[in-house]
């Protein structure tokens, strides 16, 4: 495997933006906690780390013109973008392979929250709408950069987004799908979580004390962060200073309760666990460790049992930084990778603020002062979220040929590399043409679809749809439910938004169908969430005035919510994440999953886009152009000479693995997303995909395509085809099932079931001359307002 | 008393989505918690929402819930002692 380096780092929190206020402020030792003066929440009395720049602030800092509409998360990340770029020497020399990956969960909420009523009563403010979902700050927050990133996604696992996003980029690069990932989460504060937590009775009245006994809960803060990583080779080949090496890191599910972590800390322990083991070091070489700290009783009882299963009486120095910045939730992975770095970078440990006395039961006590001077070779970072996604990284000083390097920029690594740069051509001249490749995976190897399970407009948890599909003929068609009390118990069920439910029974169904009991990996695509939920809550947030809310919305509002069920329900501790970028959410879900198969880290996944739509939430995407206007039949809602689709909700489950057995229903044998491509790029994937299997593209049986009835989204399938695949039949699937943001989840589904049975039914053929087909290879292309582009080759069993 | 603790059984099945009780179906001296009707922690942030909201009862912590809700009928004592609505 590669050597993963960090070559850039950007931050903005309380303390201030950048790394200089960043480590000033760590060593002074002071809290940048206080009462809030930006956020128009009605609860001033509790203390936050809000980012003292307001919104006309941060533009200027970025040289945005004041008239440009955009959120508070866009634009706070958009300044620690800006400066983690700078230092890795991106702004100018973009290579063609730098994947971006961010987490955010609150989105947009923020504006949200304020011009609710006008999304639902005026025009006013509909600009807005389209920019609340996670996957939409993501686009704007890389809009600086346009076309320059070749593949882009969005993570959201709640408190633990933005260090998964580390762990994403790490994998994409060591499976050679990118060469670059620059990744790293964002939240500003907003009335939804800040009322939300508050619900939770988590927050605390006063500045938090984390691992103190008498601890009393959390503050929110807000911030931004963001890496650069890249492989060593890449950075010597780049000619940039080297900051750290990013050694290890561990994903886990903790698999017990939506919000609390189990006794024990199952979850975060094997986090650790799976770090430490993945970097090849022992426990006692960590030098620090920068905790999860929230100052919950719960969290820092649990993390600190954790970390006592782990280093046992040799626990190292630690510290939880939230008491500086607050809990800067969906950013927290992030921000605290890099003060961990700057930690080793500066020689310090920064102080556990305002802590007294040990937890009972606990056999260490952090480090209650700044600490100078200190030589750090490893820290560990821990980052825990709701429903317990739980992950940790562990960033090491640099080491090269023998020599620990600890400071940023030095001089006689700079000249070392560039004598080593020479043999580095010397390899690539002698290697694979990698460097010409896009995004193709190193590895080809097949990867099974077991199982695959849906529950949508169509008949439920079976496949009467490849049959006798059932056509909509409204733009909102509502779903079919099936029978929840096999699955879930009442008094589960009683809680659970529908939503929660299809993904359960699909779930369970997947499992059964593919005859297995255990997977590696839950992956979830969604580009919204729960949005029964996140409504309510906000309803009851606007209407009561912030008073007396239900938490159980609340919980239920993070969109890492179904994935955490899911695990709940099948005891799985496994790899955890939740994807949230818009018409790509599924295929990201998919992508993560291939890139850890193909590295060896999983051998099973359970691979699923859920996605649901709202009455309110319907109007609101029809004043942006998602759907059609007036009434249809079924044969002329899906015509494409007007603007805009049909909504349809989406439960798709499948069951990946290596190895094929009995049930198998086809073989994945490429997935590519990419960012933008240029037609020559899509033909160029295509080919070198096709070349792999040593096939050319007519063998391909069908190309299966999102065709929605819009005039635009239309428009880029059928030139895609009539470019790259002019003569393969068109197979479309949009038509019965509807759109939605994890809709490409039934375009896999259905090209699964097609190879698994040979043949295609005649009423899935959008255009062939032939209609008897017996499928061998599918192509399964699709895209999101011509930004985001996957393409995914599909075989029988049989090839 | 007992008027208020039938109604605050009305109000727990509906603000809990206990779907097919009746506030027969609960001993109002059973424990609400663990055994007994089997709620958790969630349940009880739902229940202190509920004091707050229709008998203005608002608690500083959530371990004040733990003895509150010993039993609907230690629940309706305490709110017939501390309601301000």
């Amino acid at each position: 495997m590669p050597k993963l380096v960090v070559t850039g780092l950007g931050i903005i929190t309380a303390m201030g933006a950048g790394k200089e206020a960043t480590v000033r402020q760590l060593l002074s030792g002071k809290s940048a906690i206080g009462s809030m003066r930006i956020l128009q929440t009605k609860h001033r009395e509790l203390p936050a780390g809000e980012v003292n720049y307001t919104d006309e602030e941060l533009k200027r800092l970025i040289g945005m013109p004041q008239e440009q509409l955009c959120n508070r998360t866009t634009l706070l990340a958009r300044v620690a973008l800006k400066e983690a770029l700078t230092e890795a020497r991106l702004t100018e020399n973009f290579p063609d392979k730098v994947a971006f990956i961010s987490g955010n969960t609150v989105g947009g909420m923020e504006k949200s929250e304020r011009y609710y009523h006008d999304f639902k009563e005026n025009n006013s403010r509909n600009e807005y709408i389209g920019m609340h979902d996670c996957g939409a700050c993501t686009e704007m927050i890389a809009e600086e950069y346009r076309g320059k990133f070749q593949l882009m996604s969005t993570i959201s696992t709640a408190c633990s987004s933005a260090e998964n996003a580390i762990i994403l980029g790490a994998n994409l690069i060591k499976d050679g799908r990118t060469e670059i990932a620059v990744v790293g989460g964002t939240e500003c504060l907003s009335k939804f979580h800040l009322n939300g937590f508050n619900t939770l009775m988590i927050l605390d009245q006063n500045v938090c004390r984390p691992f103190d006994a008498q601890r009393n809960g959390l503050n929110l803060g807000e911030g931004a962060a963001y890496l650069v990583i890249e492989t060593e080779e890449s950075a010597i080949r780049r000619n940039v200073p080297i900051l750290c090496e990013l050694s290890g890191y561990g994903n886990s599910c903790d698999a017990f309760h939506q919000t609390a972590t189990s006794p024990q800390g199952d979850g975060p322990f094997l986090a650790m666990q799976k770090a430490l083991k993945d970097s090849h070091l022992e426990a006692f070489d960590i030098d620090y460790i920068n905790a999860h700290g929230t100052g919950t009783p719960n969290n820092d009882e649990c993390e600190g049992i954790a970390m006592m299963r782990i280093f046992g009486d040799k626990m190292p120095p630690i510290s939880s930084t939230k008491a500086y910045t607050g809990h800067t939730t969906s950013a927290a992975g992030s921000v605290e990778s890099v003060i961990s770095i700057l930690s080793i970078l500066h020689h310090f440990i920064p102080a556990n603020l305002n802590y007294q006395q040990a937890i009972e039961g606990h056999n260490f006590k952090p480090v209650a002062e700044v600490l100078t001077n200190v030589t750090i070779h490893h820290v560990l970072t821990n980052s825990f979220g709701f429903g317990g996604n739980d992950s940790s990284c562990i960033f090491s000083a640099y080491q090269n040929t023998g020599h620990r390097n600890q400071g940023s920029v030095v001089s006689e690594q700079i000249s070392e590399n560039k004598i080593q740069n020479s043999e580095f051509k010397i390899q690539e001249a002698e290697g694979t043409n990698a460097s010409s490749r896009l995004n193709v995976s190193t590895s080809q190897r097949p990867i099974y679809i077991l199982a695959a399970s849906q529950i949508s407009n169509q008949a439920p948890l079976c496949e009467q749809w490849f049959e006798q599909p059932e056509l909509p003929t409204v733009a909102n068609s509502d779903s079919q439910e099936a029978d929840y009390s096999k699955y879930i118990s009442p008094m589960v069920a009683r809680r659970m938004g529908k939503l929660f439910k299809r993904a359960i029974a699909t779930a369970v169904d997947v499992m059964d169908k593919g005859k297995m009991k255990q997977v590696d990996a839950i992956i979830t695509g969604t580009g919204l969430g729960c949005i029964e939920h996140t409504e309510k809550f906000l309803n009851a947030m606007l209407d009561n005035d912030e008073e007396c809310l239900p938490p159980t919305h609340f919980m239920q509002s993070t969109h890492n919510t179904i994935g955490s069920q899911i695990a709940l329900h099948l005891k799985c501790h496994g790899y955890n994440c939740t994807y949230s970028h818009r018409g790509t959410s599924f295929d990201s879900s998919l992508l993560d999953a291939l890139s850890q198969m193909h590295l060896g880290e999983i051998h099973s996944a359970m691979v699923c886009g859920h996605e649901e739509m709202t009455p309110d939430y319907f109007k609101m995407l029809g004043k942006i152009g998602y759907w059609k206007d007036g009434q249809f039949d079924e044969k002329t809602l899906h015509r494409h000479d007007s603007v805009g689709s049909f909504s349809g909700s989406c439960s798709v489950n499948l069951l990946l693995s290596d190895t094929a057995n009995d049930e198998t229903m086809c073989a994945i044998r490429s997935m590519d997303l990419l960012y933008k491509p240029s037609q020559q790029q899509l033909q160029e994937t295509l080919r070198q995909n096709l070349a792999q299997l040593n096939i050319s593209i007519e063998d391909i049986s069908a190309v299966v395509m999102g065709l929605n009835g819009d005039k635009e989204n239309d428009e880029v399938y059928l030139d895609f085809a009539r470019q790259h695949c002019p003569h393969t039949p068109i197979v479309w699937y949009k038509h019965i099932f509807g759109e939605s943001y994890c809709a490409s989840a039934f375009g896999v589904y259905a090209a699964a079931v097609m190879l698994q049975r040979h043949c295609i039914p005649a009423h899935l053929i959008y255009s062939s001359a032939k209609t008897d087909i017996s499928p061998k290879y599918i192509l399964v292309y699709n895209h999101f307002q011509n930004k985001d582009h996957s393409l995914i080759l599909l075989s029988s069993c049989s090839c | 008393m007992e008027e208020l603790i039938y109604k605050l059984k009305e109000e727990i099945i509906d603000v809990l989505n206990l779907e097919g009780m009746k506030p027969e179906d609960i001993d109002e001296n059973a424990p609400l918690f663990g055994e007994g009707l089997g709620l958790d922690s969630i349940d009880a942030l739902e229940l202190i929402v509920l004091m707050e909201k229709n008998y203005g009862i608002k608690l500083k912590n959530a371990n004040e819930g733990k003895e509150i809700f010993k039993s609907v009928r230690v629940m309706a004592e305490y709110i017939n002692e501390h309601k301000t609505k």
